[in-house]
């Protein structure tokens, strides 16, 4: 019986225009999609080539700061690090143009003298990892992207047109109590409806989606691998539970309110506040909700930290002695060590500094986004970035593996030192290390693996979404009036 | 006259009675405050930034000394407006540090009081955004099945059975329907205006009242293009349940997808071709050059110097240490430090200074030109996709509002131009003084600089009537939609087969 009202309810729906306009519309856009991400400017070719490029210069700066000896290497770091472009961007673009493309490493050289009278030296600063981020400029509107989020979402759209007037509108015609004289249940009467909008929106949805792969895989111009077609495939479920959840929401209103209209514009609200509305308005609001030093005040505490090591090591009053009169070599390991030191706090506050501000920065994203999580449509959106890995939570995830990252190379410095005899072993000053070059092939390379771990919550959420909604549209059918 | 007023008031009174008004004005009402109160503690925040840096640079002026020191900044001011339109107020830059021998160019142009960049990645919602959308849906909601419907319950026959003429029935319904709508819009924004001025930090001047009142009334007009389209559609489609369906669709399509793709498809396939940042630099980077030469030529030519700094070194006995920046990687700066600089006689070096200075900064006017050019590309690009979006009228309100709150593109790019102005104005005020051959140039020890009437940059927002005049294109266009949908509705109904 059920498979009978859903079949019944599908031929209806292929009927109206709805149908019609949807039928043009969401191929429409995929193409649009396909050909801009395809063939477009700053495309896939173009950001792999400059990634490539970027690895190439990373191992050109190992392999020639590795020559020069392991001191050498300790102080100039491993370069530059480039986060992976993500091929899927088309199906989530994550706004990515305002998320880093790479993390650079600070490096700056001071010359003089180490102290006041002391010997000339020039030394270099230890390494240290900077999070810029990207200034960029434009108008609000460049934010939304046509991906296939975008279209998801509009789609949503879609998802109330078709189901404003399931229940309310078969109310009105008579139908409904038509169909109640036969022997099904409620229950069963919402599944049919359910799953007749369901196949309905899917077939215009899965002829899009292979259009768009068609003309992406014959653009030539994103590769996709066997594991791609699995995260698409991912995406498609999710498409499905997000549709899912609306043609809930829709049952839910038509069937709670007694007309048609009143069912729309309850809707129609609806999709508004959780589409924009919400995920926007949260988003700004944890500026105000859990605020984070300025980068002014940021800034200024950095400069009270570093001024006084400075005072510390290398006080401007010529009265006090500095620390550092001589300069570092093998041959004084006292003066040696002291560099260390002095070079280990100032890189140390740096790191410290740099990390915390951009660990209060995710915990505000952070936040941000298990705030809109409320709206199923942001958690769509997360989970179309977790599976795309774009978006902040994979720049996040790339700091935390580029910190570890870190903490290897230096590991493999002091391992590779020990095993130099002739090496004072203090780190990390250039003398206090062995002078030997490195075997460059020996150097731990920077392996970015993408996580998606971000898709399982907002994947959760989404079932936990329609299991809600499903419950709320059941109630207020079995509570509804026929007539 | 009554027979007009009497449909009015029934199309008022059953608009108002259904449950789409209540809920409809209630959700409006709700999602107008909570993105009022939501900018305003943003505002707050920038405003709040806004004066700490400005008092910090007035104190940082205080310590100058040298005019070779003298590097002042241009702060955007935070427009109250932004309350209601975001537009570009929270992106670009706010703070113009201007170098005299470096171009300004906007890239460079830094983000201040953005404590979290990560956070631009959420959409700004603000007023005009939950009208442009939830408003115009309403309108549609209102009108779909004003002529449609009533066929469908037999009204209409009914009606027309009266001694009504059809062009009034229409004009009546029109009426009634936006008078209906009338009280949600305005009610939104007042309530918005108070929580708006509830805060301490926000204050609006008379111009600002002024242009919000413009506002209110572009709003209207969009609120009227919607309703109108709503209508019309009603005339043409027989069965009220397909006007709904068309409207919606056309509705969001031209609200959500239109523009974004035009924005977004210029920005993949821009039609003007941006020549490479990498090549803009190096031309820069020429440009340089250029001085270099042209000045040691001249220098040589005109006083037998190899170097600038030779006017000091051959006739006595200074060591001069010349620190080279280049700020940006844009500028060429060079300062001299000259020891002992008690009782040196530099006089020479000063007719140099006053020779080289002046060609420098023509040189930095030279490079900014370039840039400049640059960036009026990209801006020909992004004006080509505002040009596309407008052909819906959602975003010709949208860039209406803009304009004349000053938060839209031009404006800001106006905010850059004075930028460029004040440099200039800075330049005519050394010339002025001779600046540039004094020896308060590079030493202090005779005299420090008198930089006590150097001019301060001051944000100047465009006056009330030169926004509205270039604000009138989009107010045009919506009242051109207004009138081509009023006189479809209208002669479609005078066809209207009522079978």
């Amino acid at each position: 019986m059920i498979w009978h009202i859903a079949k019944k309810e599908i031929h209806h729906n292929l009927m109206t225009l709805r149908f019609v306009l949807m039928i043009i519309l969401l191929p429409v856009l995929m193409v649009a999609n396909a050909l801009i991400y395809g063939f477009g400017n700053t495309g896939y070719t173009e950001e792999i080539y400059n990634y490539n490029r970027k690895v190439t210069q990373r191992l050109a700066h190992i392999e020639r700061f590795a020559s020069e000896g392991l001191g050498k290497l300790a102080m100039m770091g491993p370069g530059e690090i480039p986060k992976h472009p993500s091929q899927l961007k088309f199906c989530a673009d994550g706004t990515d143009e305002s998320i880093p493309r790479s993390i650079t490493i600070a490096d700056r050289t001071n010359y003089g003298r180490g102290g006041n009278e002391g010997e000339a030296y020039r030394w270099r600063e230890m390494w240290s990892l900077e999070y810029l981020p990207t200034n960029h400029s434009g108008d609000a509107t460049t934010l939304i992207k046509i991906d296939w989020v975008f279209i998801g979402i509009f789609m949503s759209f879609f998802v109330i047109l078709f189901t404003f007037d399931a229940i309310a509108g078969e109310r009105v015609q008579g139908t409904l109590s038509l169909m109640m004289s036969n022997r099904v249940s409620r229950g069963q009467i919402l599944l049919a409806k359910y799953l007749g909008a369901f196949f309905t929106l899917m077939v215009p949805l899965t002829i899009g989606i292979l259009m768009n792969l068609l003309i992406i895989y014959l653009s030539g111009n994103i590769p996709i691998d066997f594991s791609d077609w699995l995260r698409i495939l991912g995406m498609v479920g999710l498409f499905a539970l997000h549709i899912s959840i609306f043609i809930f929401l829709g049952l839910f209103f038509s069937s709670w309110v007694s007309n048609a209209i009143t069912s729309l514009v309850w809707l129609l609200l609806s999709w508004v506040c959780l589409a924009f509305i919400f995920p926007s308005l949260l988003g700004i609001f944890v500026g105000t909700l859990d605020p984070i030093p300025s980068i002014e005040v940021i800034s200024s505490r950095r400069q009270t930290q570093l001024a006084n090591i400075e005072n510390e090591f290398r006080p401007l009053k010529t009265s006090e002695s500095s620390k550092l009169k001589q300069a570092p070599s093998p041959d004084n390991p006292l003066a040696t060590r002291r560099w260390a030191a002095y070079l280990t706090s100032i890189g140390e506050t740096k790191t410290q500094i740099a990390d915390r501000h951009v660990d209060q920065q995710f915990r505000q994203v952070r936040l941000a986004r298990e705030l809109t999580q409320i709206s199923p449509t942001a958690c769509f959106q997360y989970a179309m970035e977790g599976f795309a890995n774009s978006g902040i939570t994979s720049y996040m995830n790339f700091v935390q593996q580029v910190r570890r990252y870190r903490q290897t190379f230096k590991d493999f410095i002091k391992s590779e030192d020990s095993g130099d005899p002739d090496s004072l072993h203090i780190y990390f000053v250039r003398e206090g290390l062995s002078q030997k070059p490195v075997d460059p092939d020996a150097v731990p390379q920077f392996e970015e693996k993408p996580s998606y771990q971000s898709v399982l919550f907002p994947t959760a959420l989404l079932i936990l979404f329609n299991v809600l909604f499903f419950t709320a549209a059941q109630l207020s059918f079995l509570k509804c009036d026929l007539k | 006259m009554t027979t007009l007023w009497l449909i009015i008031q029934r199309e008022f009174i059953s608009n108002v009675l259904t449950s789409r008004f209540m809920i409809g004005f209630v959700v409006c009402l709700i999602s107008t405050a909570a993105a009022i109160f939501v900018q305003v503690a943003d505002y707050e925040k920038r405003s709040a930034a806004y004066h700490v840096a400005v008092q910090e640079h007035q104190d940082e002026t205080r310590t100058w000394d040298l005019y070779s020191q003298i590097n002042p900044k241009a702060h955007r001011k935070p427009n109250p407006l932004s309350i209601f339109r975001v537009g570009m107020e929270k992106s670009g830059a706010d703070m113009v540090s201007i170098d005299l021998a470096t171009p300004i160019w906007e890239k460079d142009a830094q983000k201040q009081g953005s404590d979290n960049p990560f956070l631009s990645i959420f959409l700004s919602v603000d007023v005009i955004f939950v009208f442009k959308i939830v408003l115009s849906a309403l309108a549609i909601l209102f009108a779909y099945n004003t002529i449609s419907g009533e066929r469908e319950d037999g009204t209409l026959k009914l009606v027309l059975s009266n001694p009504v003429p059809r062009d009034r029935l229409v004009l009546g319904k029109y009426l009634g329907g936006m008078l209906s709508l009338f009280p949600i819009v305005v009610i939104s924004f007042v309530v918005g205006l108070v929580i708006a001025f509830a805060s301490p930090t926000t204050t609006f001047n008379g111009s600002d009242l002024l242009r919000l009142v413009m506002v209110l009334i572009v709003s209207l007009l969009y609120v009227s293009v919607c309703y109108l389209l709503g209508l019309l559609l009603s005339v043409w489609t027989k069965a009220a349940a397909t006007t709904l369906i068309l409207s919606m669709f056309i509705w969001g399509i031209l609200t959500i997808v239109h523009s974004n793709i035009a924005t977004f498809a210029v920005s993949k396939f821009p039609p003007h071709k941006l020549q490479p940042e990498k090549e803009a630099r190096q031309q820069v980077e020429k440009i340089w050059e250029d001085f270099k030469t042209e000045r040691d030529t001249y220098i040589l030519k005109k006083w037998g110097y190899k170097y600038p700094v030779s006017a000091i070194s051959q006739e006595e006995a200074l060591s001069i240490q010349i620190t080279m920046s280049s700020p940006w990687e844009l500028g060429f700066k060079e300062l001299y430090n000259i020891e002992p600089i008690r009782n040196a006689n530099v006089s020479k070096f000063q007719e140099v200074l006053g020779y080289q200075e002046p060609l420098r900064i023509d040189y930095a006017n030279k490079a900014e030109e370039l840039l400049k050019r640059r960036e009026e590309i990209s801006e020909r690009n992004a004006q080509l996709a505002r040009d596309i979006s407008r052909i819906s009228f959602a975003d010709a309100y949208r860039f209406a509002v803009g304009t004349i709150t000053g938060t839209d593109r031009e404006s800001y790019n106006d905010f850059m131009d004075q930028t460029r102005r004040y440099k200039r104005q800075i330049v005519g005020h050394l010339a002025d003084k001779n600046a540039f051959s004094e020896r308060a140039w590079f030493s202090s020890d005779k005299e420090a600089a008198e930089l006590i009437d150097l001019p301060v940059f001051q944000h100047r927002y465009n006056s009330v009537s030169e926004s509205f005049f270039r604000a009138l294109g989009d107010i045009f266009i919506l009242l051109a939609w207004n009138v081509i949908l009023f006189i479809g509705a209208y002669l479609s109904f005078l066809r209207y087969d009522m079978s």
